[in-house]
């Protein structure tokens, strides 16, 4: 079992997979995250009569396996629109996207679980609706929703996974990769569950110490 | 009326515009040709040391990037996915030896030939065997169930004498070769070219290529794209005709003749 084919030169690359992985993931929890706040916050301000195209359309994001997704963002761009654009902006564009369904909802759950008579004493207290959201709904809403956006920024970073049919060579590509040149499938799974384990522990425990220490003021 | 005449001019201009440029204009105006590859096929494809694409295919796309004056950019894909992607769009053209079955054709369109598998007789070392006809007459054998075996199972009957034994799998029967249990096998050159290399099976040779029909592989695009389809016939033609074709398998294959590409007594 220790007596494995893999070399110096193999691990950079694995770890370039996972630079990858990161990459994509930061990119796309980002913009998923500014996107997901506005449309979260469009939801919940204009009801769900007006808000219901929007709520479609991220419905068709969070139903639609992401696999499938990506193939067709990827033949629409190409074929469709004639573009040629990289592999790395559609996996980016179209996991934004995705992630901003997910964390549209996520917003929308914490903003309604500001309690309404806190908000309506702030509103007669003379805060503006803008000083309402930025100083007694965004504070409390953080705490509620921070747990879920953890669990959304971990999942996101394996579902990026999927992004190799694009042509990017993310951290399971290149483990697919070696296993063709090397055949030695467990143990470079091993090895790719172990750099995912590496780059998601980290942010898991960062959420823990976030909620720990928004816990008590 | 002037204007209505106008407007059919720009209706069918915008109409017109797109349907010019066709594959072979967008692939040089991008400046990149995206050849499908599948890299888990060596010598044909496969991946070196520091993880990049090497092997017969990856040079061909190579070459035929070059000639168009542009970038190649290798995209790996498996066998079932290569037809898949070129219709998508997601490549310009699949440099993966794809055997040109008419079945295939009804979908993409295909070049001439750029290769065909071949197969070649081996035997054991010190044994007497000028030719494949040779093997008439001595113990034979070949994996169960492959082309290559119910060939010279039906010589065997055909020359009704000496004896045909089946194996589980290509190891197992260069194994029986090179420990004496058989006299000659019949394996894809490129296999048997490869085994012969790797040194495991020691006193085995190629002795003669077996006169089955090849398996002609060639590159495929879009059916509709004939400008990019001309282009590719007449560049798998240059390769030949530059030696380029007998390099390249020289140095992916081994020594030897490569397989001839055209067919006695018809165009194409």
């Amino acid at each position: 079992m220790f007596d494995t084919a893999l070399n110096a030169n193999d691990l950079i690359f694995l770890a370039k997979g996972a630079g990858m992985t990161l990459v994509v993931t930061a990119i796309s929890v980002f913009f998923g995250t500014v996107l997901g706040i506005v449309f979260g916050v469009f939801r919940y301000q204009v009801g769900p009569w007006w808000a219901a195209p929007l709520t479609f359309v991220l419905d068709v994001f969070r139903s639609i396996p992401l696999l499938i997704q990506l193939v067709l963002a990827n033949a629409f761009v190409t074929t469709v629109l004639g573009i040629r654009i990289s592999g790395f902006t559609v996996a980016c564009g179209v996991l934004s996207l995705y992630t901003a369904a997910y964390c549209a909802e996520i917003v929308r759950g914490g903003i309604e679980s500001v309690p309404l008579t806190l908000r309506r004493a702030a509103r007669s207290l003379g805060l503006s609706w803008r000083q309402d959201m930025t100083n007694i709904v965004m504070p409390l809403a953080t705490r509620v929703a921070l747990p879920s956006w953890i669990g959304l920024a971990l999942g996101v970073m394996k579902d990026s996974a999927l992004v190799y049919i694009v042509q990017v060579v993310e951290l399971l590509k290149s483990t697919q990769i070696l296993i063709t040149r090397l055949q030695e499938p467990l143990f470079l799974l091993m090895v790719c569950g172990a750099f995912y384990f590496l780059i998601s522990f980290p942010i898991a425990r960062f959420g823990g110490y976030l909620e720990k220490r928004w816990s008590h003021d | 009326m002037k204007t209505s005449l106008l407007a059919l001019a720009a209706v069918a201009t915008t109409l017109a515009g797109p349907a010019l440029a066709d594959k072979l204009d967008d692939i040089i105006a991008a400046g990149t040709l995206r050849c499908a590859v599948v890299l888990d096929f060596p010598p044909m494809g496969s991946r070196d040391a520091n993880n990049n694409p090497q092997g017969f295919d990856v040079d061909y796309c190579n070459d035929l990037a070059k000639s168009l004056g542009v970038t190649a950019e290798v995209v790996e894909t498996t066998f079932p996915e290569r037809i898949p992607a070129l219709m998508s769009g997601s490549v310009d053209v699949a440099v993966a030896s794809t055997s040109d079955t008419l079945e295939r054709a009804k979908t993409v369109g295909f070049s001439i030939p750029y290769y065909a598998f071949e197969n070649a007789v081996v035997s054991r070392e010190g044994l007497d065997m000028a030719n494949w006809e040779g093997m008439k007459g001595k113990t034979v054998g070949a994996t169960a169930g492959t082309y290559e075996a119910i060939w010279l199972e039906g010589k065997v009957k055909e020359w009704g004498a000496g004896e045909f034994r089946p194996y589980q799998n290509q190891a197992d029967v260069f194994l029986a070769l090179s420990q004496g249990q058989l006299d000659a096998t019949v394996s894809t050159v490129e296999v048997a070219e490869a085994n012969v290399k790797s040194g495991n099976f020691k006193g085995i040779k190629i002795v003669d290529k077996a006169p089955m029909v090849p398996d002609y592989v060639a590159l495929i695009t879009l059916r509709e794209e004939y400008g990019l389809i001309n282009y590719m016939n007449l560049f798998i033609n240059q390769q030949v005709r530059t030696g380029r074709y007998a390099e390249l398998y020289k140095k992916w294959v081994g020594e030897g003749e490569p397989a001839n590409l055209t067919i006695q007594g018809v165009y194409r």
